[in-house]
């Protein structure tokens, strides 16, 4: 393992995908020390200036103003921490439950395996957008609603393409072996399937985050994300799409950032997946 | 061959039944469960308790769960999917009406999404060599990095704003009125012999509909590009090559027949998921599709109007799922004997 993390971290893919995460991820946590304002402060006198350099702008709002005269910088970096926070919790939390669920199904098989498979089958007639919609529908809007939502939506990702590998190293003699030292199942799944299982696990882990910083700015566009008062990439392009003639720079900046965020997630799980040598067929999105 | 095309397709949608029904009775529950009462919705706020008690017991909605499933199960069976509460008009027409729209936008898209899936997928495996290899890996998952919904933005900026070129909301130019024969426009249009009408319908449907096959051609141009490469493992690539056979043909005429199998799988995936993918870039061009329908439905917490457009997505992709798996069977001749 600690072969393989070394090896990851001569990848240049791997290298230049932290880089970026860490720079986003650094916008995130230090965002009201970086934000010039608070993203929140309208100034109504000042409402869809243009960024600084350009003539008009105000170099008290580095990157212009939106239709309301909130710093579009300050919300840039604010719906960082949003993208950021949603990215990492529904990641987590959807890896959690499908990865918990792949093993026991690989790891048992017959009946609890035939039922787990069955649900994620109907949970997978569900078009994700569509589903997550009618989840936002029921939950009301909010952070912990968008990451409730994606954790709901998304564990069938983890849960199928994990079975599969869990079948396969289940099958192996080593395991057969631990079975005969005497070892329980928990021990068995923990210390002999699990590790086998992680390079795996760890490259859904990052792919999954761009679902999610994807799926967060959907919402967030559609009206249905965060609450209104909290900055979100999403709601920046809602809004700027009324405006586009007037200010297309506010337009452009969210997407931007949406773009580099999901580029950097997905570089990292294609510079993981090489690395740490997983066979990954089933991409979906 | 016909007859076992149909047995085949016959024999998946019978199994895609039990399934459709499961998720017909999850969404009824769980759209039942909220805190949203469509009796009250439905009459004007001034009602009193004892008019609303008299409109749930109308509705059905004072039975329990199961039975007030069993009864829309009935009506849904006849084609009665209830009435929409804010557009007062009956859902499954509302449907009806929307969804050839949303049919031709993923329609066009996927056709897009699949030539540039194919055309990009043999360009990049044709200039495969160190240094281009790594720039067209890394540009694969940049493009792979930006969704429908970006596309449908960028396109509508640079196409829509920019360059003023094409038009970006709606279905019609102003003015101008659909001939209602079939419901899809392009068609219609055709049928009833207006030009100008195929015209405008066009420009309205071009931006989406790349938007949505853009975002969806990496994924296809990925996988055959790998599939080629498997493919020029085989023994009989380097056989026909000694047999003098052109690099041209090998590719063209032996690899890509092979390679296409494995390609049409995930294509019929990314069909999937390109049709739901539509909502969003309906949002973005203010298309008149499902996907505009399910929004308005969500935002004005119209229950019924949710059920049904959220079940008719399910259906369709199902349909599409059932039709690719049916289709792949058909295509692989390994998979043909029994």
């Amino acid at each position: 393992m600690r072969e393989a993390v070394s090896r990851s971290l001569r990848s240049p893919r791997v290298l230049v995908a932290l880089g970026l995460i860490l720079g986003i991820a650094g916008c995130a946590v230090f965002a009201p020390l970086l934000a010039p304002h608070d993203p929140g402060e309208q100034n109504l006198v000042s409402i869809l200036l243009p960024p600084a350099w350009a003539s008009g702008g105000d170099p008290a709002f580095p990157l212009g103003t939106d239709s309301l005269g909130r710093c579009v910088a300050s919300r840039l970096i604010h719906g960082a921490r949003t993208a950021m926070t949603v990215a990492v919790l529904a990641s987590l939390g959807a890896m959690l439950i499908g990865s918990i669920l792949a093993h026991v199904s690989g790891y048992f098989g017959g009946a609890v395996d035939w039922i787990i498979g069955r649900a994620v089958d109907i949970w997978m007639s569900f078009p994700p957008v569509i589903l997550s919609l009618i989840l936002m529908f029921g939950l009301g809007v909010g952070l912990d609603r968008v990451i409730l939502a994606i954790i709901l939506v998304d564990w069938t990702r983890f849960c199928r393409v994990l079975r599969a590998e869990v079948l396969v190293v289940t099958r192996r003699d080593y395991v057969a072996a631990a079975r005969l030292l005497g070892f329980s199942h928990w021990r068995t799944i923990t210390r002999e399937v699990l590790p086998a299982t992680l390079p795996l696990l760890i490259t859904l882990v990052s792919l999954e985050m761009a679902i999610a910083v994807v799926v967060e700015a959907i919402l967030s566009f559609v009206g249905f994300g965060v609450r209104a008062d909290q900055p979100a990439w999403g709601q920046m392009i809602a809004d700027a799409r009324q405006y586009v003639y007037q200010s297309p720079s506010n337009l452009l900046l969210p997407i931007f950032a949406i773009f580099l965020t999901v580029a950097a997630f997905n570089l990292l799980g294609d510079g993981l997946r090489r690395t740490l040598d997983v066979r990954l067929t089933e991409i979906g999105r | 061959m016909i007859t076992t095309v149909f047995t085949l397709l016959g024999r998946r949608l019978l199994a895609a039944v039990p399934i459709l029904l499961i998720v017909s009775a999850l969404l009824f529950c769980a759209l039942r469960v909220l805190p949203v009462d469509p009796a009250a919705m439905s009459l004007p706020p001034t009602a009193t308790i004892a008019e609303v008690e008299a409109k749930r017991r109308e509705m059905g909605l004072d039975r329990p769960l199961p039975q007030q499933y069993l009864i829309w199960l009935k009506d849904a069976v006849h084609g009665d999917f209830g009435t929409s509460i804010v557009f007062r008009r009956q859902a499954g027409s509302l449907v009806a009406e929307t969804l050839p729209a949303t049919i031709e936008l993923a329609g066009l898209a996927m056709a897009i999404a699949t030539v540039l899936g194919i055309g990009g997928g043999l360009l990049l495996f044709y200039l495969r060599g160190r240094i281009f290899e790594l720039v067209a890996d890394m540009g694969s998952i940049l493009l792979l990095s930006i969704p429908e919904f970006l596309w449908g933005l960028i396109l509508l900026f640079l196409f829509g704003v920019v360059l003023q070129l094409l038009p970006f909301t709606g279905r019609l130019s102003p003015g101008l009125s659909q001939p209602h024969i079939t419901g899809f426009l392009l068609l219609d249009a055709l049928l009833a012999r207006r030009f100008d009408i195929f015209w405008s319908a066009g420009q309205h449907l071009i931006l989406p509909a790349a938007a949505l096959g853009l975002a969806f051609s990496p994924a296809i141009m990925r996988v055959l590009r790998s599939s080629l490469f498997d493919v020029y493992q085989e023994d009989y690539i380097e056989q026909a090559r000694l047999r003098g056979v052109s690099e041209r043909r090998i590719l063209l005429g032996h690899a890509f027949k092979n390679a296409a199998l494995p390609t049409m799988t995930l294509a019929g995936v990314q069909f999937g998921f390109l049709f739901s993918g539509t909502l969003l870039v309906e949002v973005i061009y203010s298309y008149p599709g499902m996907g505009n329908l399910m929004v308005d439905a969500v935002r004005n917490a119209d229950l019924p109007l949710i059920q049904t457009v959220g079940l008719t997505y399910c259906v369709v992709v199902l349909l599409i799922n059932t039709a690719v798996d049916s289709l792949y069977v058909l295509l692989n001749p390994k998979l043909r004997v029994r």
